[in-house]
């Protein structure tokens, strides 16, 4: 029988309790640094010990409970994907999702935490040990190679017996390539310590020695002493005998990271990823909650701000924002308002979506980026326009940056995800029953003292997003202080022109004509465009222009960015004249 | 008020502004041309410690060198509570004594290390290294088996002292010496609570840790 190669294993790497909260663990594993860490939610990441950024050691990152921060230029990596998740270098812009630190396999067992690079590989289960009833020993680091530890073990088993064990019988046999189990018998007791040794290099390993049952709580302390004793000594010999002979040798094999969270790439408007309802509730008066889980590996992280495609049961594709705040990386947390003149969309999510179905959507999209650098950031909610605003507040409450959350609704029973506000308490107002023009007065008074560094971010329904627009731009705010996100395209859409679209890119030339969108006729051609509302709100179908006047018809730029005229939603909007050059 | 002799990048100046800062006691500093002007070794610096190194510190009057020996000075002085340097608790206070010899060692080869690879200084590099390995090994032990008591710092009792002062930035800047903290996850937990301390400051090389969960 030949061993099975060390990378095709998982090993320990650190033991349960050296997961200390906000804490990192500094582990190595056939030659790949480590950085180990638990996150509030428990979830335990084992990732490669390397900002993806400039290669600073992550092992020297900040652990905030959601997030490890980088100490070099403060990127941060999200718990689970470890996906970037802000880059303070670019704060208007959301970092892309390729962006990630390698992670490897995490598992608990026998009180040891285990890794490797093997998507199949399990943690051994040994007739020795009961995976929940473990005294974890005193592990030793050693500067031999892991073979002549294993070696070392086996020939020095019998030293390696109980604290009150003269009489003590003691047998060894092999747990596996890189374990070995020493049994001792006195009388009719017996104790049992697995060794497991973690291949840390070519010449250095771990002796992680677990023991069988709790011992009484007197004796504990006595037994932890007595272990570490014996296996200091043991260390001292193997370490005095290997010497100089010692050659370092590289790992035969190297760690295999784990793929990204399996998602086919963005094209068209296809769904990515498949979710189950986990939970669903009523948060509020008229508005259903619901928690997405993924129905394998982990969700791809999202910053706040973000909205993902959820493809109804019905066939139809809405946008619904992300509520998370950072620590909640396990589901996705939405908010769906039931709309009185629903066109299918909101009605499927209320009557026809239950719990233990499965969706399909999107990856995270986001075209609502929160700054995290501004002096004062101003979020104004319009109903379940809160929904992404309660990502944002809960992010910069998490890093304890000041803000102002105003919440308007018709009254208390309308307030969704109190679970979330209550916490929010010193950034949070509420405005309840105030009418359209009460509204435009509250928000007066709340944007009437532009200061540089300011920014506003807005959202609710299509008047009070642009009334807020109107009195904050009156009030001084410019336009890049004011971000905003509508639910629909409530403006009439134009699709009668008819003109020619040159692509650049292609050389070649196509007609659009009337009553079918510029993003349906590029797709016609065989352009592979990315979508998501078809309605000229999210963003996503942008394409650079180059030349040619523009007759944009979204609600997603801004007066500024419309004036540029640099960028069109294919969606919806159209050329103004006879002819756009697009750069594709 | 007391003035201190003081060098930014020196680990043992470093312990003096750490343990005057958790104090909250206010000095002025008196920077010394450590690197590369070697002022501690001219003869004007020898007629304020003929012995020719900082920390120094000089409190209306009362002038006195030697690193550890200055904060046992400053706890029995200004720590109001008598925590940081127990003299009413002989048990403690020998443990903290013991702890404060042993720190001797540590700042003689980890922090030594450090010195020969960023300040230019004679020293045997390997042997450095290979004695701070071995300090380290027994200190990591001695902080697991305080945790397993339910023990957080360097001597017995609730608080931290001023060994876990003397030892800290030796520990805490180890790497800046090519002796990596690796093998030792329990000293890497303890550098931790130390830097969660209400008055910390830092140095140069140290990075912030994430805030202790509510």
């Amino acid at each position: 029988m030949t061993a099975p190669e060390p990378g095709s294993l998982l090993h320990p790497v650190a033991s349960c309790a050296d997961l200390v909260p906000r804490h990192v663990v500094k582990a190595r594993l056939l030659g790949q640094d480590l950085a180990v860490w638990r996150a509030d939610d428990g979830f335990i990441n084992v990732w490669a010990d390397r900002c993806i950024h400039r290669g600073v050691r992550l092992t020297v990152a900040a652990n905030d409970g959601a997030e490890l921060v980088c100490p070099y230029h403060g990127w941060r990596y999200s718990n689970r994907s470890g996906n970037c998740a802000y880059m303070p270098a670019h704060p208007s812009d959301a970092p892309p999702r390729r962006l990630r630190v390698p992670a490897f396999r995490s598992e608990e067992r026998y009180g040891l935490i285990w890794s490797g690079g093997s998507p199949e590989a399990e943690p051994p289960r040994l007739p020795h040990l009961e995976a929940d009833d473990t005294l974890v020993l005193r592990a030793l680091p050693v500067n031999v190679p892991p073979d002549l530890a294993l070696q070392g073990l086996h020939e020095c088993s019998y030293q390696l017996g109980p604290a009150a064990g003269d009489a003590a019988s003691i047998s060894c046999d092999s747990a596996g390539p890189f374990a070995v189990a020493v049994t001792a018998r006195t009388g009719s007791t017996e104790e049992i310590v697995v060794h497991f040794v973690q291949p840390v290099d070519g010449g250095r390993c771990v002796i992680r020695p677990v023991m069988r049952g709790t011992p009484a709580a007197g004796r504990r302390l006595s037994i932890l002493r007595h272990h570490a004793r014996q296996l200091e000594e043991l260390r001292a010999r193997l370490e005095s005998s290997a010497g100089s002979r010692v050659t370092v040798r590289g790992p035969s094999t190297a760690l295999e990271p784990l793929p990204r969270p399996s998602t086919t790439a963005a094209s068209g408007r296809a769904p990515q990823l498949e979710v189950s309802v986990a939970r669903k509730w009523l948060t509020a008066e008229g508005i259903a909650a619901f928690e997405l889980a993924p129905m394998s590996g982990q969700l791809p992280s999202f910053q706040p701000g973000a909205h993902v495609d959820v493809h109804l049961p019905n066939g139809l594709v809405r946008q619904y924002s992300l509520t998370n705040g950072p620590g909640l990386t396990s589901v996705y947390r939405l908010g769906v308002k039931l709309e009185p003149d629903s066109r299918g969309g909101s009605r499927c999510m209320h009557d026809s979506v239950h719990e233990g179905d499965t969706l399909q959507l999107s990856e995270p999209h986001n075209n609502f980026p929160l700054r995290r650098d501004a002096a004062r950031t101003v979020l104004i909610a319009g109903g379940i326009g809160v929904t992404p605003l309660l990502a944002m507040a809960q992010t910069l409450e998490r890093q304890e940056l000041a803000y102002e959350l105003h919440y308007f609704a018709q009254s208390d029973d309308h307030l969704a995800f109190g679970e979330v506000l209550e916490p929010l308490s010193t950034g949070l107002v509420k405005h309840l029953g105030l009418s359209p023009d009460q509204t435009a007065d509250e928000i007066e008074k709340i944007t009437h003292d532009y200061g540089a560094a300011s920014h506003l971010y807005v959202c609710g329904p299509g008047p009070m997003i642009e009334a807020t627009r109107a009195i904050a731009g009156g009030s001084g705010w410019p336009d890049d202080a004011v971000h905003f996100e509508y639910f629909k395209n409530e403006s009439e859409l134009h699709d009668t022109s008819t003109f020619e679209v040159r692509l650049a890119r292609t050389g070649r030339t196509l007609m659009v004509g009337a009553g079918i969108s510029l993003l349906d006729s590029l797709r016609d051609a065989g352009v592979d465009m990315p979508s998501s509302c078809e309605q000229g709100v999210c963003g996503t179908c942008m394409a650079t222009v180059l030349e040619g006047q523009l007759d944009h018809q979204d609600v997603f730029f801004n007066d500024s960015e419309r004036a540029a005229g640099n960028q069109m939603l294919t969606c919806v909007s159209r050329a103004a004249g006879e002819r756009i050059v697009l750069d594709l | 008020m007391i003035k201190l002799y003081d060098y930014l990048l020196s680990v043992n100046c470093y312990k003096q502004r750490l343990l005057l800062s958790i104090l909250d006691v206010p000095y002025e500093r008196v920077d010394i041309d450590f690197y590369p002007g070697w002022e501690h070794k001219g003869a004007e610096f020898r007629k304020i410690n003929p012995l020719g190194h900082i920390p120094v510190i000089d409190d209306d009057g009362y002038v006195l060198w030697d690193a550890h020996a200055i904060l046992v000075y400053l706890a029995s002085k200004y720590d109001p509570t008598g925590s940081w340097y127990p003299v009413s608790d002989p048990r403690r206070l020998g443990e903290v004594a013991s702890w404060m010899l042993f720190a001797e060692g540590t700042t003689n080869t980890a922090s030594a290390a450090r010195l020969h690879v960023s300040l230019d200084y004679d020293f045997d590099l390997e042997a450095c290294q290979a004695g701070a390995h071995r300090l380290f090994r027994v200190l990591d032990e001695h902080l697991w088996f305080q945790e397993q008591q339910g023990q957080e710092w360097v001597a017995s009792g609730e608080s931290p002292t001023v060994a876990d002062i003397a030892l800290f930035p030796d520990v805490a800047l180890s790497e800046d010496g090519g002796i990596s903290r690796l093998d030792y996850p329990a000293l890497r937990r303890w550098t931790e609570r130390v830097q969660r301390l209400p008055g910390f400051i830092d140095m140069p090389g140290i990075f912030p840790v994430a805030k202790a969960p509510a």
